[in-house]
């Protein structure tokens, strides 16, 4: 097991969480502090004692693993494979080979086993990169109760036949952004940069985004001690934190997707988790929604008014190209006639225009003078 | 705040960074076929294993020289899995160029592209390049295409500008597939210039109209 170097304070935190855990009697609410408050849970140690009562598995009910045979059959597998075999940079660094692909062969067996309980569920890639989380901390057995039940709850939407539920989702960030830092929330409109920067971090609770793992487990402690939806106000949180990086760069889509797709190693996650925290109670998602309703529905009329002046683009590009394909002489000729047709035809209407303005003025500056 | 913008491609353009010609390209196909690995390849020269999956889009920029010109290339890389096409679709959109990728040893990757090619005509504009890259040529030994298949497929699909196997691993044919279909981009965009399609409102870039609007694909 992965641990880091503790601090006085953290050692004085792991004291109180170890006689916690000791105690029979010990709340949810308690280890739920424990989690989000400042240091999370410490270490993978402790870790490994408290996800599972946070994500509320009951260790009596362990099921047997099933062996990896049984599973190639299914239709994902081969998906899953390729997702696992290329999920190296998510191990701790110098795991043994061998160790290694003893991991990668369970956390191919967790996956399939969450999918095949729940046919309804459907396997993403990235959802790999919360499974190896888990798997690396609780072990197989108690992260397949765990995965067990993310997937059925705060993962749910992000399983569904499409994406849609989840592009929906990442909407919220807007709403957020837009109360609290609203010349923000306008310029990122305006780059068109979308909610797609930060689809992997909810996707995977940050864990395919942050290079350092101590972050990444100390999110999820925070995550499976909160409401579902706080990976997206840790995501706001992190936009408004990042306010003057953002104003620094050009209002387009491809430098701010570049910008805000890369986080910063150095970000202080207790403060933006703090700050995540406050966002979700000034900011519950239900009163949000409608907003987010609203931004959805702009959007489509938007794209719909695209989508038609893309075809009508191509018709009169076809009919342009079927125009010059028929004659080699008269195809030089034509689109430019036509170009003169209608650029005189403009220029003959604001002329119109002009002259009636003219008129229209004189007349009225006329009356006013008699 | 005011902005220049490449009529073309709508990105805009800052006065300091120095360039001739933004082209957007999307790389599509497969989960697994290596299309992360051909950018990263393409973008630093390295071959990174471990990459992990693309989750969505990635971004990368580079600048290829070009006949004397900087064409500085906008790279869209997408996640390969089904599910996510629905998102990675509004980056097709006011795509340049688009790179469909397939693995040469994986037959299930070259089947596929009729699905792909479906999804460019569907949702890309009417003057989109599209070229076929059969990635992993490193692995002669597995290999279950041939590369006559691929350009078979190209005779039969007329958007197809052309085809090409490359290796990410080896550095084979990376930097000549972008650098080509650049190279053709470019050619169009100025023999192009009145008959730009995507804006209709061209300010200052007015040439005369050339021929060569259609005529030159590889078929």
């Amino acid at each position: 097991m992965y641990k880091i170097p503790e601090n006085s304070e953290e050692r004085e935190k792991r004291k109180l969480i170890e006689t916690s855990l000791s105690n029979p009697n010990t709340s949810l609410k308690e280890f739920q502090e424990y989690a989000t408050t400042n240091y999370g849970l410490i270490n993978d140690d402790l870790r490994k004692e408290v996800w599972p009562i946070l994500a509320g598995v009951d260790r009596r009910n362990i099921e047997p693993t099933p062996n990896l045979e049984e599973l190639k059959t299914h239709p994902e597998y081969n998906q899953v494979i390729l997702d696992v075999n290329r999920s190296l940079k998510r191990f701790p660094p110098g795991i043994p080979y061998e160790q290694r692909i003893a991991l990668q062969d369970q956390l191919t067996v967790l996956i399939l086993r969450v999918i095949m309980k729940y046919p309804h569920l459907k396997y993403y890639q990235g959802y790999h990169d919360v499974a190896i989380t888990f798997l690396l901390v609780v072990g197989e057995d108690v992260a397949f109760h765990v995965m067990e039940i993310l997937s059925t709850n705060h993962l749910v939407e992000c399983m569904q036949e499409t994406m849609e539920p989840t592009q929906r989702r990442l909407m919220f960030i807007y709403p957020i952004i837009y109360h609290e830092n609203e010349s923000l929330h306008n310029f990122l409109q305006k780059s068109t940069v979308g909610t797609l920067f930060a689809l992997p971090w909810y996707l995977t609770w940050f864990g395919h985004s942050l290079k350092s793992y101590r972050s990444v487990v100390r999110l999820y402690d925070y995550f499976l001690a909160s409401p579902h939806l706080l990976p997206l106000y840790v995501t706001a949180s992190i936009v408004l934190y990042r306010a003057d990086d953002i104003f620094k760069q050009e209002c387009d889509m491809a430098a701010m997707h570049c910008c805000l797709s890369e986080l910063p190693e150095d970000l202080p996650f207790e403060y933006l988790l703090e700050q995540a925290t406050a966002l979700y109670v000034k900011y519950p998602p239900r009163e949000i929604e409608d907003d987010v309703d609203l931004m959805i529905k702009k959007e489509k009329e938007q794209r719909l008014i695209e989508e038609k002046q893309a075809i009508e683009r191509r018709k009169i590009l076809l009919s342009r190209r079927a125009a010059s394909n028929n004659s080699s002489f008269v195809k030089k000729i034509i689109p430019q006639i036509l170009m003169t047709k209608k650029s005189m035809f403009v220029t003959t209407i604001s002329i119109i225009i002009g002259i009636c303005a003219y008129y229209y003025k004189s007349q009225v500056l006329g009356v006013g003078v008699s | 705040m005011t902005t220049t913008r490449n009529p073309q491609t709508l990105m805009a353009i800052s006065p300091e960074e120095n360039f001739d010609f933004l082209f957007k390209i999307v790389l599509i196909g497969d989960a697994g076929t290596g299309k992360t690995c051909v950018v990263s390849r393409f973008k630093n020269g390295k071959y990174e294993e471990s990459h992990g999956s693309t989750i969505g889009v990635d971004f990368s920029l580079k600048t290829v020289n070009i006949e004397g010109k900087q064409v500085k290339l906008q790279i869209w890389d997408t996640a390969g899995q089904e599910r996510f096409r629905t998102i990675t679709q509004s980056y097709y959109r006011s795509a340049n160029g688009v790179i469909i990728v397939y693995d040469i040893a994986k037959r299930q990757t070259f089947t596929n592209l009729q699905k792909w090619i479906d999804e460019v005509r569907r949702y890309t504009g009417s003057n989109v390049l599209l070229i076929l890259v059969g990635n992993k040529c490193d692995l002669e030994s597995e290999r279950e295409v041939e590369f006559s298949e691929a350009e078979a497929m190209c005779q039969f699909v007329p958007e197809i500008l052309f085809v090409m196997e490359t290796s990410a691993k080896e550095n084979k044919n990376i930097e000549d597939a972008f650098v080509c279909l650049a190279a053709e981009l470019m050619k169009r965009h100025v023999g192009n210039n009145v008959q730009n399609d995507e804006n209709l409102v061209n300010l200052g870039q007015g040439k005369p109209v050339s021929s060569c609007s259609s005529s030159c694909n590889l078929t």
